[in-house]
């Protein structure tokens, strides 16, 4: 599997103007960016959006189905679900985002590196990142969250370390193709050193599969974390993370108030399904000639 | 072929070799081990019981020792005992395995057969109204916790028919007519998201061949579409999406430990949860190591497919 | 005349109807045979390995595979004295001023395996369980060391009668040997061996154990009381999921509920979908209760801890965390679910028991003498279970601590952490839940506040305490008894080393062409299984 990296957008052309041709000609892109932001508002704002302290208890409402004083209805404990989703947004994002960026940088500088150094150093790497591959996502991320321990940061680290070996794969093959590249090679000859090749031509030419990677593994690492939470070893008590709402406690009074289950799934689908669309559209615009990878 | 064969198992055997050491440092670093948990069972906590057991199950010895010993007898084919049943680990996880095979079976190819026509006919009709809300509903399956699908599922059928599938696991032996329409629902739910994956590659894959040279030639030679895609598209873009399915079959195993647990079923993977809970460290190590094994095995039997079916590619120097 | 002789005649007639028509059709007389389907909420911890486990989880299944020496009349609801039979014993007596507890073996009782039931294998179980010096076995977990504690000897003068002799009186020892938690084990098999199967004396013989799916029972054709059981089989279902077994139930894939099982809100979804199920109301003598660590800051201020207990609504949490399933109490289950607690009356005059709003204020008033406000809280960790049903708990806790100037973090922790943490006293203040094995003060008290005792996770001593709990323990008349343990009851409220939050109601639902399923007011002491049958 080959990947170019495509030369840089034109630079005639003006951010708005691009983006508005992005738009027109991704029209699922461009809807999976707008759910994206809603999703990322929402997690920012959402202490102004709520309407109830998303963990105050409420004895006299619990289960109550969605209404004007609830609008999505309330658990068993008598939490308000449409303020615990908004603030889920935060928890779930910061843990997609987190595990992502976590695992495409050190993924990113470890392929960079390996890919560029080469010779036996490379293929160490590349026993070690398919070592941490020869497991399923899910699985490894099981064992590494029970190794650590419920909390966020150790959520995020459980769900990075499975994902950085292929991030460092893509940056790898990446730095491949372009090593070779004449003005690379002039580089050298110039004197540049190879720390400064590397991070000064090579990285940004991956840029455009890091972008796509991104947003690929996003929609992972929020399905991850979702299913973490619902077997109990993810995101604890008391940040509601859409995962943890759906998890046993949902379960067991799913018949009765289904509103339970439903809008927490609901929110993780959308979120999973914007990231996917828009990095299907990215990686459509970025890279042409990689539709089959 | 042969020497690539070689070198390819003896990698790896190497994979394998740093995986163990990978799942055996992390199960320790897990806080609390199955001595707590016993102790939790009880109610209570006592040091020197608790030296006891650990010195029952050799836990007091030194980690590398432990390692070393849990290595030996791998080579002669001791699983090791369930710190939590006091049985052989194979005893405990061979009723376990055929059901798991069965579902990650019926899975894929639930997953094939939904997953391999949508595609054809996404590619065929590119960009039409039924290409796009082909994309979509493949995507849709892509982004669904399949988990909540189940749960979702369930609820559906509960609310619309009445009806609920059996909970607790019906072998085929007993009623095979029961049997498969228990397995049908989580297969179907895990299958719908393998198949969005399938589905987009058969896709892709069928768009970049249909760009081909000796595809154009064909249709000039004026050959009907039905044969331009059968016999020439479809056969050259077989190769891309058997990696898929190959790829796939093993990462499935991912999504069905939150299944299994959903719809009851005793297969390996809701196991290794319980396992993992419980710091049964025999059985968490031999399941992991199955599946490592499971997917190595895959990738490669993937990669000698490929070298199989395409003409081009040629292993060995 | 004729008509009025009509008349009588029509009116005997209607009388007669009426009179079948009401004959209870409870006059129905057991039918031998059939199979039950009983839920399971979890796959069994260890087995049968009832001595090393203090887990419903275990004692329930293990129910149909053993015999006591003594139980709880399997068909009434209620425990005490009063209706204790004998199973394994005929007859026992206590001696020498409740010093010497003597039992008469019956001389028809057979192992699974076919050896034959001696006084030998009672010896070896207590001896064992007792850790006495000359035991032959040893338990790898021993959670009830402590209930014989005051077992000097045992003695068996011949092969069906056993003495035991105890240092000082105590009438408690002879309600202990009632509970599930006390099933008599096979001296002629290791110990180790229940963890995987069951050898035991029971209507019940052990045909298979499927991990984490069932648990099969078949009828023991020698049982020694003659034409029990009724049942021909039992299965156990492990549905792990409780959303899933409690559809299970519902659609008559389960016949039997699990005990503690259906809460409020739950049975009133299962006589709503099928109105004939039958739901029985029974204390499950499981408590919530908040402990606090009483030798490390800030709990191990009086003040700060009757705060708490001021501040918890105990009603509020009744409502909000069980649905109103669940009633307010002390430390030993209130009446009808109990015998020793102390009633609605009674407790109005315990901290935290008033109007939640006086409370709070009084509660608010000690914090603030102690410099902490709402605004200026005081920071707590409050640490609990990583199981819902704690998590839910702790949260409306900590809601209710807010507002009374306490600010505590949830940490949760899992269950292999729990009791390590607890015991040593590594935390602050924690959500907990405890079961009490038998309805009795000898069995909460030593266990959950005697000096040093491993349960004691508050790390509570009080001499003062120690000693009413000893003198309770001896006194042989029950009006004085009470009285002391009314007494004791108060004076560990007031210290609040661990408030009682309330005791769970189970509501144990069964269909009801299953007969003489009848649960106690305890959870761990029911399901023999010996009596229970079915319509065809």
């Amino acid at each position: 599997m080959v990947v170019v990296a495509a030369p840089a957008l034109r630079s005639d052309r003006g951010w708005p103007e691009t983006l508005l041709l992005f738009c027109g000609k991704k029209p699922l892109g461009a809807a999976g960016g707008f759910i994206m932001l809603v999703i990322v508002f929402t997690a920012i704002f959402a202490n102004v959006l709520q309407t109830h302290d998303p963990i105050a208890t409420n004895a006299a409402a619990t289960l109550a189905p969605p209404s004007a004083a609830h609008w999505l209805g309330t658990d068993h404990l008598g939490r308000d679900i449409y303020s615990r989703i908004l603030h889920g947004a935060r928890v779930s994002l910061l843990v997609g985002l987190g595990s992502t960026l976590v695992a495409s940088l050190l993924g990113g500088i470890i392929g960079l590196l390996s890919g560029y150094v080469g010779g036996k150093t490379d293929l160490v790497v590349q026993r070690v990142m398919d070592i941490l591959q020869g497991l399923p996502l899910l699985v490894l991320a099981l064992v590494m969250a029970a190794a650590l321990g419920p909390s966020i940061p150790n959520v995020i680290l459980a769900i990075s370390i499975p994902i950085m070996p292929r991030a460092a794969r893509v940056i790898r093959s990446s730095v491949l193709s372009i090593r070779e590249f004449q003005y690379i090679e002039a580089a050298r000859a110039l004197g540049l050193t190879h720390l400064r090749i590397a991070f000064r031509h090579i990285l940004p030419n991956t840029i455009g599969p890091f972008i796509v990677l991104g947003t690929a593994q996003l929609g992972s690492a929020i399905l991850t974390e979702a299913a973490l939470s619902f077997l109990g070893l993810g995101v604890p008590e008391p940040y509601p993370s859409w995962g943890r709402m759906l998890s046993v406690s949902a379960a067991e009074y799913a018949q009765k108030a289904p509103w339970l289950v439903l809008f927490p799934g609901i929110a993780i689908s959308l979120a999973v399904f914007g990231s996917n669309l828009l990095g299907d559209a990215l990686r459509d615009t970025l890279d042409p000639r990689l539709r089959g990878a | 072929m042969k020497t690539y064969l070689a070198q390819r198992l003896g990698i790896a055997a190497l994979t394998l070799f740093g995986m163990s050491l990978v799942i055996f440092v992390l199960l320790r670093l897990a806080p609390g081990d199955i001595v707590d948990i016993l102790f939790s069972t009880g109610g209570y906590v006592n040091p020197s019981e608790r030296v006891a057991i650990e010195k029952e199950l050799g836990l007091d010895k030194p980690l590398w020792v432990q390692y070393v010993e849990w290595m030996r007898h791998m080579a002669t084919g001791d699983l090791g005992k369930s710190y939590r049943y006091d049985l052989p680990a194979w005893e405990i996880i061979r009723p376990l395995l055929p059901v798991t095979i069965e579902l990650a079976t019926l899975s894929m190819i639930v997953a094939v057969l939904l997953g391999v026509p949508t595609g054809v006919i996404s590619a065929v009709r590119q960009d039409s109204t039924l290409d796009y809300v082909l994309r979509v509903v493949s995507l849709a399956g892509l982004s669904m916790p399949s988990f909540w699908l189940g749960m979702v599922i369930i609820l559906a059928l509960v609310a619309w028919i009445g009806w609920i599938p059996p909970m607790t696991y019906v072998p085929a032996s007993e009623n095979l007519k029961l049997h498969m329409i228990q397995f049908a629902l989580p297969a179907l739910a895990v299958g719908y998201r393998s198949s969005a994956l399938i589905m987009r590659i058969t896709r892709s894959a069928l768009l970049e061949v249909m760009r081909e040279d000796y595809i154009r030639t064909a249709r000039a030679k004026g050959q009907g579409e039905r044969t331009v895609i059968w016999n020439h598209a479809l056969k050259n873009a077989i190769l891309p999406v058997v990696t898929v399915i190959g790829i796939e079959f093993a990462f499935l195993i991912g999504g069905l430990v939150v299944t299994e647990t959903v719809f009851n079923l005793p297969g390996i993977a809701r196991f290794l949860v319980q396992a993992i809970l419980w710091r049964d460290y025999p059985i968490v190590q031999t399941l992991v190591m199955f599946i490592a094994m499971v997917v190595i095995i895959s990738n490669l039997a993937v990669d000698m497919l490929y070298g199989v079916l395409d003409p081009r590619v040629r292993y060995g120097s | 005349m004729t008509f009025f002789r009509v008349a009588a005649a029509l009116w005997a007639a209607v009388g007669a109807l009426a009179l079948v028509a009401s004959t209870p059709a409870a006059a129905q007389t057991p039918q031998p045979g059939g199979h039950l389907n009983v839920m399971l909420r979890e796959e069994l911890p260890q087995g049968f390995a009832v001595h090393e486990t203090a887990t419903v989880s275990t004692s329930f299944p293990s129910m149909p595979c053993f015999n006591n020496l003594v139980i709880f009349d399997q068909l009434k609801r209620t425990e005490s004295l009063d209706t204790l039979v004998g199973e394994l014993a005929e007859k026992w007596s206590w001696q020498d001023n409740y010093k010497n507890l003597v039992f008469f073996l019956r001389k028809d009782v057979k192992w699974h395996d076919g050896k034959p039931f001696t006084s030998k294998d009672v010896k070896f179980t207590f001896d064992m369980i007792r850790e006495a010096p000359d035991t032959p076995a040893k338990l790898r977990i021993n959670p009830r060391k402590d209930w014989y504690a005051n077992v000097e000897a045992i003695e068996t003068p011949d092969a069906y009668t056993v003495v035991f002799h105890l240092k000082r009186p105590q009438p408690s020892l002879l309600l202990m040997f009632a509970s599930g938690y006390t099933p008599i084990y096979a001296a002629h098999v290791p110990p180790a061996s229940y963890r995987t199967g069951c050898i035991g004396t029971g209507p019940f013989k052990l045909k298979e154990w499927r991990k984490g799916e069932f648990v099969d029972y078949v009828k023991n054709p020698d049982f020694f009381v003659k034409g029990r059981p009724y049942l021909d089989s039992l299965r156990y279902v492990i549905i792990e999921n409780r959303g899933t077994r409690i559809s299970a139930l519902q659609a008559g894939k389960l016949d039997v509920s699990f005990p503690g099982e259906t809460t409020k809100t739950i049975a009133e979804q299962l006589k709503k979908a099928v109105p004939q199920m039958v739901i029985t109301t029974v204390g499950q003598s499981v408590s919530d209760n908040i402990i606090m660590n009483v030798k490390k800051p800030p709990f191990d201020n009086l003040k700060v801890r009757l705060a708490v207990s001021y501040a918890i609504d105990r009603r509020g949490l009744i409502q909000a965390v069980h649905q109103g399933g669940a009633v307010p109490g002390a430390a030993l289950p209130p009446k009808p679910w109990g015998i020793w607690g102390i009633s609605e009356q009674g407790l109005l005059a315990l901290p935290g028991y008033g109007k939640p709003a006086d409370e709070k204020a009084k509660a608010r008033k000690v914090m603030a003498e102690l410099g902490y406000t709402p605004e200026k809280p005081l920071k707590v960790e409050i640490g609990t279970r990583a199981i819902a049903v704690y998590v839910d708990m702790a949260s409306f806790v900590i809601n209710e601590l807010k507002q009374v100037g306490i600010d505590a973090t949830l940490k949760q922790v899992e269950t292999a952490q729990w009791h390590p943490m607890a015991t040593r006293g590594d935390y602050q203040i924690g959500a907990n839940l405890t079961g009490l094995g038998i309805d009795d003060p000898d069995a909460n008290f030593y266990e959950n506040y005697a000096c040093g005792s491993p349960r004691n996770y508050s790390q509570y001593c009080n001499e003062q305490v120690g000693k009413m709990i000893d003198q309770q323990s001896q006194e042989l008349n029950p009006q004085k008894r009470l009285e002391m343990v009314f007494a004791l009851q108060k004076k560990v409220e007031e210290e609040a080393p661990r408030p009682i939050l309330d005791w769970r109601l189970d509501y144990f639902a069964h269909w009801p062409y299953v007969h003489n399923m009848v649960p106690q007011n305890n959870i761990y002491n029911f399901g023999r299984m010996q009596d229970v049958w079915r319509d065809k």
